[in-house]
């Protein structure tokens, strides 16, 4: 029973990093409808720039809250330098920019911190000793970090979008530009602004999962393929579904490694495969996603 | 002179412009064979087999418009089909030993991965755009974990993969086994590529092209006249799986192994795929050629701008000789990719017909049918439009108004 | 109406890439005015309304309120006092109706809280409802919506892009009706694009004809209702 609430807290706590890169995706595609190929590898320097800070002597924290700002700027730049001009003569070759994008930063990352994979200190206690224990599962006070950082995150998202008129304008952008045009909200600097904030909350799950996972060039790739996956399962306009979805899979994937023997880890692929096509074909918009109505 | 010229499609002028097209090429193609090294002359037969997994994506998703990101699936099915049949891994009774020829596997993994792709092309009924293309990642990514997968090793290879095989030039062919190597497999990509092109172009021109083209532009539109979307979907699948199948059976054949971990069988090769088709021009016939090139070409060039960087143009005098700078080639390839999708955003082929146009214009011969009328067959002669609304369109000199807002239809 | 225009539009030229739509428009709005542009479909109506507003390159010049609007941005026109209901409402459906109306005061510094008090006031149907989402309202509350949205930003000038269309004739008169009170107890001037040439000319004080891209005819309401060509083309009178 303890190894069963261990397991499932582990699968949580890397639910809650795919849920955060999820929740980052979602705010872009409900603004824009563009997926950002480009922000694992943002997430991934922005955890490298976090060690390089650290090592100065900064506290982690501080460091993080620095390099998420990092993350707003570099994401923000993409948005208004790549993404808009293009997306004005063919929203076609969006994806070639942000996949050149996704290359150049993750290339520049190796150029800039070389390719020697390091750690990176936990932000929270991470010693031997560092757990609690709930009903009777030790419990390492990282990982239920990672889980309060998904929540607080969740929390602030949740204020800003139902409480400020920024975030009324973010959502009514992201209903309907034309009209959020006519009622004179400055659309180019909401979705800036929309970009900027995932970009943010990518590097915070990057810099989350780093301390467990070892900080490489490479940290970020696979845990992106999973959170697009955990974003179209939830319904790509829905950030209670990439929540949802992040967190299942974290789940899923704990269950298939402790309990499935015959499969393993390396095949988790094909599990995901099967489960998406199992929701989407009955619901092709994913759990929570808005239907989209077709006029013809 | 008045600009620009009209040349009637099939005129003789047309002709002589196409020979001159294809003659070109053809003197490339030449002096690569006699003048380069091998290795260059692997990059190009490398750039070649790209070129025939990328006819095979424009036709699902440049024709019919069904995001696939699906096609390094198949190029590494059909790698391992090729590899497993050429090794005998697969029980085939009727062949000795089990162990195949490998001109024949390459058709093996056609037929195999036209079946799997007519399979894929179900859910495209139901799931649209990023959704589709998610799931045809998610099912790349699958079957390469599957071919890693230790418990069906014994045929897969699993971890470690199937080595040891090879496909050395036929004796009819005048080359010399183990030395020609290189050349046999440039005169084989080039074979194929040209082979599936026309029988691409071929669909393209068909009742059929038409038809994917009316899917891809609106599909409610064309079940309502009558286009079978479930027959659409699911052949073109499978004629563009069966495509990268033979691709990736070349691949296979030309490395003489295949190993589950490589980039090209994932994420990455679907999008190399994807890369290459919308820098040539989606839905384009000479798009796949264009795009590949591109890819592999530039690619080259900027890994060895990173390697040498004391070399190049651009940073030869900042930096010292003998320094190499990690990452530098990927950056800048990130960066070209960038600045072509800004400012050739229509792929280079769709761009170089727009520029063409300015000079001379292909224009569809009116033969007048029974009333005096244009005949049917000349209506369906306009061309296709690149799903990204390229100025493909050969009849127009630039793009349809992708003005700042609105398309035009929205004004009253 | 008093001294210059509120609303002065001349040469004013614009169209989609190499498409020119409208030909050099000149029209006016004056204050307290309710001003018609009837054309058929394909004339150039929202084109207008999408120049006006800023939504679109344009040449000509336009002039409210005293200083050039030509080169200006939608949400400097909105701020300038320009306000518009856009043709098929453009309601943000996903967003409650309160939602909706706090959008529209996106542009006001302060508490919004009186605006939306009065607005509810005067559309009480939309009290009823300010907490459902907006994609749920049929379509003449969606239309009232709109409407109320874009008062919400205390413009001088509401542009009305075709707010009959789709509409039951019933539903119609009444918000022609709510129209005729913006002008007359809000002191509102209205630019009006219509096909239905019947009601919206009854309402308003004056129009013009819009055919493809060019203004072809002017008068009062009441001259062009009169008038024999234009019953023909838009009533569908035959003489």
């Amino acid at each position: 029973m303890s190894l069963f609430i261990e397991r499932m807290i582990n699968g949580l706590a890397d639910g809650s990093i795919y849920a955060l890169l999820a929740l980052a995706l979602v705010v872009v595609f409900r603004s824009t409808g563009q997926l950002n190929f480009a922000q694992g590898e943002i997430g991934t320097m922005g955890a490298f720039f976090v060690s390089t800070l650290t090592l100065t002597g900064l506290p982690v924290w501080l460091s993080i809250g620095l390099a998420m700002v990092l993350g707003f700027v570099v994401s923000a730049g993409v948005e208004r330098v790549v993404v808009r001009p293009i997306e004005h003569r063919n929203p076609g070759a969006v994806i070639v920019a942000l996949i050149g994008v996704f290359l150049a930063v993750n290339q520049a990352v190796a150029m800039i911190w070389g390719v020697d994979a390091r750690n990176l200190p936990s932000v929270f206690p991470d010693d031997a000793d560092d757990f609690v224990t709930i009903f009777g599962a030790p419990v390492r006070i990282a990982r239920l970090g990672v889980i309060g950082v998904l929540v607080v995150v969740l929390f602030l998202l949740w204020l800003l979008f139902a409480k400020t008129k920024i975030g009324l304008g973010m959502r009514a952008v992201a209903n309907n530009q034309e009209s959020s045009n006519l009622v004179g909200i400055r659309v180019g600097s909401v979705l800036v602004l929309g970009w900027g904030l995932a970009g943010a909350i990518g590097v915070l799950a990057a810099a989350m999962l780093a301390p467990s996972a070892g900080l490489s060039g490479s940290l970020m790739l696979s845990p992106f393929l999973i959170a697009s996956v955990a974003a179209v399962l939830g319904g790509l306009d829905s950030p209670v579904g990439a929540v949802v979805g992040g967190l299942l899979i974290g789940i899923v994937e704990a269950v298939i490694v402790g309990y499935v023997d015959f499969l393993g880890a390396d095949m988790l692929m094909p599990v995901m495969l099967v489960i998406l096509l199992g929701v989407l074909l009955l619901r092709p918009s994913g759990l929570f996603g808005s239907e989209r109505v077709e006029r013809v | 002179m008045d600009l620009p010229i009209r040349v009637a499609r099939g005129s003789w002028q047309n002709w002589l412009g196409r020979a001159v097209l294809f003659g070109g090429v053809g003197l490339f193609m030449y002096r690569a064979v006699t003048e380069w090294s091998r290795s260059g002359l692997g990059l190009l037969a490398d750039a070649l087999i790209i070129a025939i997994a990328v006819t095979g994506l424009n036709l699902i998703t440049g024709y019919t418009g069904q995001l696939s990101l699906g096609q390094a699936a198949f190029f590494a099915m059909g790698a391992f089909v090729s590899a497993m049949l050429v090794t005998g891994k697969i029980w085939t009774p009727f062949i000795t030993d089990n162990i195949w020829t490998p001109g024949w596997t390459m058709l093996a993994a056609a037929v195999v991965c036209f079946l799997i792709g007519t399979v894929v092309g179900v859910p495209a009924l139901r799931l649209k755009g990023i959704y589709l293309a998610l799931v045809t990642l998610v099912f790349t990514e699958a079957v390469r974990a599957f071919f890693k997968y230790d418990r069906v090793a014994g045929v897969t290879g699993g971890a470690t993969g199937i080595k040891g095989f090879s496909y050395l030039p036929p004796a009819w062919t005048g080359l010399e086994g183990r030395a020609d190597l290189v050349t046999w497999f440039f005169w084989l990509s080039l074979g194929i590529l040209i082979v599936v092109s026309i029988l691409s172009a071929g669909l393209i021109r068909s009742r059929v092209g038409r038809a994917m083209v009316a899917v891809r532009d609106n599909e409610t539109a064309a079940a309502v006249m009558g286009v079978n979307l479930f027959s659409i979907k699911t052949v073109v699948f499978g004629l563009s799986g069966a495509i990268a199948g033979v691709a990736g059976s070349l691949y296979a054949l030309k490395l003489t192994l295949v190993e589950a971990d490589v980039p090209i069988f994932g994420l990455f090769g679907s999008v190399t795929f994807l890369v290459a088709m919308v820098v040539g021009g989606a839905a384009q016939n000479w798009g796949p050629f264009v795009g590949a090139m591109f890819y592999v070409f530039v690619n080259d060039f900027a890994r060895s701008v990173g390697e040498d960087p004391s070399g190049s143009i651009f940073l030869g005098w900042l930096v010292d000789e003998g320094t190499k700078i990690d990452g530098l080639g990927g950056v800048t390839f990130g960066v070209l990719l960038i600045l072509f999708a800004r400012f050739v955003p229509f792929g280079a082929v769709g761009t170089m017909r727009m520029w063409r146009s300015k000079a001379v214009l292909v224009v569809p011969r009116v033969p007048l049918g029974a009333g005096g009328a244009p005949s049917a067959e000349v209506l369906g002669e306009a061309g296709a439009v690149g799903p990204d609304q390229a100025a493909t369109n050969i009849d127009r000199a630039e793009p349809p108004g992708l003005a700042d807002d609105d398309p035009p239809g929205m004004a009253t | 109406m008093s001294g210059d225009a509120l609303l002065t539009v001349s040469g004013l030229t614009a169209g989609y890439g190499p498409v020119e739509v409208l030909h050099g428009l000149d029209f006016t709005v004056g204050e307290g005015e309710i001003v018609v542009i009837l054309g058929a479909n394909g004339a150039g109506k929202t084109t207008t309304m999408r120049a006006v507003s800023g939504m679109i390159p344009r040449h000509g010049s336009i002039e409210f309120a005293g200083s050039d609007i030509s080169g200006s941005k939608p949400d400097a026109i909105v701020r300038a006092g320009v306000s518009q209901v856009p043709q098929g409402r453009g309601t943000f459906t996903d967003l409650t109706v309160e939602d909706n109306l706090l959008a529209g005061g996106y542009t006001l510094k302060g508490s919004v809280e009186e605006d939306l008090d009065r607005w509810f006031e005067v559309f009480p149907r939309l009290s009823e409802r300010r907490d459902q989402k907006a994609g749920s309202l049929s379509g003449g509350e969606q239309q009232m919506l709109a409407v109320a949205r874009a008062m919400m930003s205390r413009p001088k000038l509401l542009l009305c892009d075709e707010p009959s269309l789709g509409l039951a004739p019933l539903i119609t008169k009444e918000l022609f009706r709510v129209l005729g009170t913006l002008r007359d107890e809000h002191g509102m001037s209205l630019l009006v694009v219509e096909q239905n040439a019947g009601m919206s000319l009854a309402l308003a004080d004056r129009a013009y004809v819009l055919e493809t891209g060019s203004i072809v005819a002017t008068g009062t309401g009441d001259e062009l209702l009169a008038d024999d060509t234009i019953k023909e083309a838009y009533l569908g009178v035959v003489n």
